[in-house]
């Protein structure tokens, strides 16, 4: 077996700048990617396409929840850059701009720099619905769901209003950077209680469907797909990952819930 | 088999209002919030008439989340590269999040003081829990299925 020495090693110049900016546009692209919501295997994919169409001659992306790295080589020049991944939330149309973007790359039309320009801006400039758009949005999907799983009519109205209302906090507390899991159990607690109180002065006889319906738009749906096909393609770490922050997303809504069910008495 | 066409249609009804506000949500462009309307229709649709053939709540969610992803394929051409994440946002109605809370429920309850009638109480949460894991690999494994059979390069 061969060891080596790593004190002995020659430290190797780097004498590719182009190619420390094919690594960090394809990171930031790939980071990008991840905290909009893509599988794995697009992540690995369309960072793959970049690099390669920026001239990388071999490339190696390994993605874990909260970090990316890269491994790019050119000629006898390698590097390895890491970057860190945000919240994972689910934007779909940056989302396609980001793989516009890489088609654009892989048909040679953009350089490294003004891809690395582009994608830095691309969050910004994607447009976005307004606030209270979503909120609304959200609170009508949440009655909507509330129907299908039995949710009586006196209850529509208060569930809709109570998922809006919760919605526009969440947005609230997410611009002030408060832990997904907190914000999951406070916008569950505010949710169903509001929804219990609602139903219940509405003459509703589902109150405890109603409770559960109004915290809907904080299940992680997309995640959870994502964590299934993550390691159904062979990305089992990032998989799992997923999955244990979908597991305690859970835990902490029903526990949101369940406190909203002790404060109004209402049987689970 | 018999359908009630009535409740068909309040499935159909909520499932793409529900679909369609989860687009909002994850930021669908106002063209493509129509699409998510129609996938997440047609994912209640089958699962609904499925389950009055006499399917379970599992075999109609696969079959449910088979046929949308399909759909989504089968458009691509018109849909463009949306056609996957349509897929997702039809399916989201049909995310098991109730049975998730009625089991976590359960494992709270279980593990009280002094439980009424534990027995019962393991049962009942070991099925919203059993419920939530095969509803969801359902899903996940209809979408899937279709994603690596019908392939394409932009996938």
């Amino acid at each position: 077996m061969n060891i080596v020495d790593s004190t002995k090693a020659t430290p190797v110049p780097l004498n590719d700048p182009e190619l420390e900016q094919i690594a960090m546009t394809t990171l930031l692209i790939g980071r990008q990617l991840m905290e909009s919501g893509a599988r794995a295997e697009v992540v690995h994919e369309d960072c793959s396409i970049v690099a390669h169409g920026f001239g990388a001659e071999h490339v190696d992306l390994r993605s874990g929840y909260a970090s990316v790295d890269i491994t790019v080589s050119r000629g006898a020049n390698t590097i390895t850059r890491t970057m860190e991944v945000g919240p994972h939330g689910v934007d779909h149309r940056v989302s396609h701009a980001l793989r516009d973007l890489v088609r654009r790359v892989q048909q040679g039309n953009l350089t490294p720099s003004e891809a690395l320009a582009k994608a830095t801006g691309l969050k910004r400039d994607t447009p976005h619905f307004a606030p209270s758009l979503v909120a609304l949005a959200a609170g009508i999907a949440c009655a909507a769901f509330g129907r299908l799983l039995g949710l009586d009519w006196p209850a529509f109205l208060p569930v809709a209003a109570a998922g809006a209302i919760g919605q526009a906090v969440r947005q609230l507390m997410q611009r002030r950077l408060v832990n997904v899991f907190v914000i999951a159990a406070c916008i569950a607690f505010l949710s169903s209680s509001l929804a219990g109180l609602g139903s219940h002065w509405a003459g509703s006889a589902t109150v405890n469907v109603a409770m559960v319906a109004s915290v809907l738009m904080l299940v992680p749906g997309v995640p959870a797909f994502n964590a299934q096909s993550d390691i159904m393609e062979g990305h089992p770490t990032l998989g799992a990952a997923r999955g244990v922050c979908v597991i305690m997303l859970l835990t902490f809504i029903a526990i949101g819930v369940l406190l909203a069910q002790v404060l109004l008495g209402v049987q689970p | 088999m018999t359908v009630d066409v009535l409740h068909l249609l309040h499935q159909a009804f909520f499932g793409a209002v529900a679909a369609s506000g989860f687009g909002v949500l994850f930021n669908f462009g106002w063209r493509d919030l129509r699409w998510c309307a129609t996938s997440g229709a047609l994912a209640l649709t089958i699962r609904t008439l499925g389950q009055n053939g006499g399917w379970s709540l599992e075999a109609a969610t696969f079959a449910a989340a088979a046929a949308v992803g399909c759909g989504g394929r089968l458009l691509r051409a018109r849909l463009g590269i949306a056609n996957n994440a349509l897929a997702v946002a039809g399916c989201i109605p049909m995310v098991p999040g109730f049975f998730a809370a009625q089991a976590i429920f359960g494992l709270f309850a279980l593990t009280a003081p002094h439980p009424d009638n534990p027995s019962k109480l393991a049962v009942t949460t070991m099925e919203f829990a059993l419920r939530v894991i095969f509803a969801a690999g359902a899903i996940g494994a209809g979408l899937s299925i279709v994603t690596h059979i019908l392939r394409s390069p932009d996938a």
